[in-house]
């Protein structure tokens, strides 16, 4: 389940990178300064995230809070389509300049949406991490698992999805898709004390 | 090692190759990796042209004869000038988007010197290959914005009597200058009954161009169109007026403007291709919006007419 988690959260990082350049485009064009404003940001939100969530890992671990992580950029995508049109066009009108017109846009769009994703990868880690001897691969599981599903977020976004639905229908769909992956969560109360004897057998082999 | 450095050679190898291999008779002027694209400058010493292009060779941005630099190479540029048939007076304030080779606001300008040109062309090699190799020339009456178009039309504070729209990213035109939004956007910089002209490629009728002459329906009150004879191109003209001309009139207006503009196409042979958009839709075919313009994929895709 939590492997599973992290594949969808790397995938829903990066079709969410990809849409913000269509959500970028009416009021800021698609100029160099556009695209290096989004990836920038991204990137920033995912460091942040990756730092936070290590500090976070650390108190009292649960996957009931990685549920809560996971629900919080949920209920950002699901709102989405209220606040951004509305945010770029106010960043619009102000006319801050070709550079920091879209980067302001892309920090207060995608800022906080990347961050709380990037918390996700150190804290399954600790979730998952049940031996010392065997940390190294479950940590490499994970980075793998959740690029995995970035290129397959990247890919699935550009190739079809952008030819099945709208924008903003494609980014609420991915906050229902976080949603739905965070309650069964919240409920589950993983931990790989719990989880080596369950009978998914995910982490057998990690004692 | 030996292998390192047969991989060091073939790489090497691959990085000196050019966009795409040459004919015998063209020869290389220039060629640069840009911001936004791959620009190769070429002479056709055969067909003693010059084209400026991206990776392929259908992918043509513009081009002169070099012993005729002031004459009109590409059809598509010949074709745009018939929606100047389609306004009841000279225009004076003219927009275009996307400058390419320069080379219908050079024809434009030598015909009609006191009209005044903005052009927003997003890629600022583009506008140095065209005054280096195209004799493309700014003035005090037309100047080139280095700026997105739709960036430009947005924050434009005056209002045009004719703007072209032809930007074009090797094939294909950017998605947000073709939206419903940036159309009524491009309509609200039009002074009243001005004129719009887009070049739509279309290689064979695909659901791109559908949803085109959709979009450019639901946007403005009249559209015509002029299909190419000898390339794949469409022109769209569309007007904001309560009404437009009809085939004849248009006919006897592009004759008119011909002679006294001593114009050296046949703009009233253009003209004689006028069809209604009725004869082009397919009203299955969805209205690209800001939300949802899959315009690359759109192209790869049949038209679902017929």
């Amino acid at each position: 389940m939590i492997k599973f988690v992290v594949f969808i959260c790397g995938a829903v990082v990066m079709s969410f990178e990809i849409l913000g350049s269509r959500v970028l485009a009416p009021n800021f064009g698609s100029s160099v300064f556009v695209w290096g404003s989004l990836i920038s940001v991204f990137l920033a939100g995912l460091s942040a995230g990756y730092y936070l969530g290590g500090r976070l890992a650390d108190i009292n671990p649960s996957s009931r809070k990685l549920s809560l992580i996971i629900i919080a950029p949920g209920l950002l995508f699901l709102t989405f389509p209220l606040y951004s049109g509305p945010i770029s066009d106010w960043i619009f009108m102000k006319d801050l300049g070709v550079r920091l017109s879209p980067l302001f846009a892309s920090s207060v769009l995608f800022l906080i949406p990347s961050v709380f994703l990037g918390i996700v990868s150190p804290y399954t880690a600790k979730l998952m991490i049940c031996s010392l001897h065997t940390s190294g691969k479950t940590i490499g599981t994970l980075y793998a698992l959740s690029t995995f599903g970035s290129i397959i977020g990247t890919l699935i976004t550009s190739f079809y999805l952008i030819t099945l639905a709208g924008v903003n229908a494609l980014i609420v769909g991915q906050g229902v898709l976080l949603i739905a992956l965070a309650i069964p969560l919240y409920f589950m109360n993983l931990s790989c004390s719990i989880e080596h004897t369950g009978p998914s057998g995910l982490m057998s082999d990690t004692k | 090692m030996i292998r390192i450095c047969c991989l060091l050679v073939l790489c090497l190898a691959l990085l000196s190759l050019k966009g795409f291999a040459l004919e015998p008779s063209e020869k290389l002027l220039f060629e640069k990796n840009s911001l936004y694209q791959y620009i190769q400058v070429i002479d056709d010493t055969v067909k003693k042209e010059r084209y400026v292009r991206n990776q392929k060779r259908e992918f043509t941005q513009g081009g002169i004869y070099l012993n005729a630099p002031d004459k009109l190479l590409f059809e598509f540029t010949q074709m745009g000038f018939v929606s100047l048939a389609f306004l009841d007076r000279d225009p004076k304030d003219v927009l275009f988007v996307g400058l390419g080779a320069g080379a219908m606001p050079k024809y434009f300008t030598g015909r009609y010197p006191d009209a005044v040109i903005d052009i927003a062309e997003i890629d600022p090699d583009m506008v140095t290959v065209a005054q280096k190799y195209f004799y493309f020339k700014e003035s005090e009456s037309m100047k080139v914005h280095v700026d997105d178009g739709r960036l430009f039309v947005k924050r434009a504070k005056k209002k045009y009597d004719w703007i072209i729209l032809d930007a074009y990213q090797n094939d294909y035109i950017p998605f947000h200058l073709t939206t419903l939004e940036f159309l009524k956007e491009v309509k609200s910089k039009l002074k009243d009954d001005g004129v719009v002209v887009a070049n739509i490629a279309s290689p064979y009728r695909n659901k791109f161009f559908d949803s085109m002459v959709m979009t450019y329906e639901k946007a403005f009150p009249h559209l015509v169109i002029f299909k190419g004879k000898t390339s794949a191109n469409f022109i769209f003209v569309a007007t904001t007026g309560s009404k437009i001309r009809d085939k004849n009139s248009v006919e006897a207006r592009a004759r008119k403007i011909q002679s006294a503009r001593k114009f050296d196409i046949d703009l009233e042979d253009i003209a004689s291709r006028y069809e209604p958009s009725a004869v082009y839709e397919w009203r299955g075919a969805k209205i690209l919006t800001d939300d949802f313009a899959p315009v690359n994929l759109y192209q790869h895709q049949k038209s679902g007419a017929q």
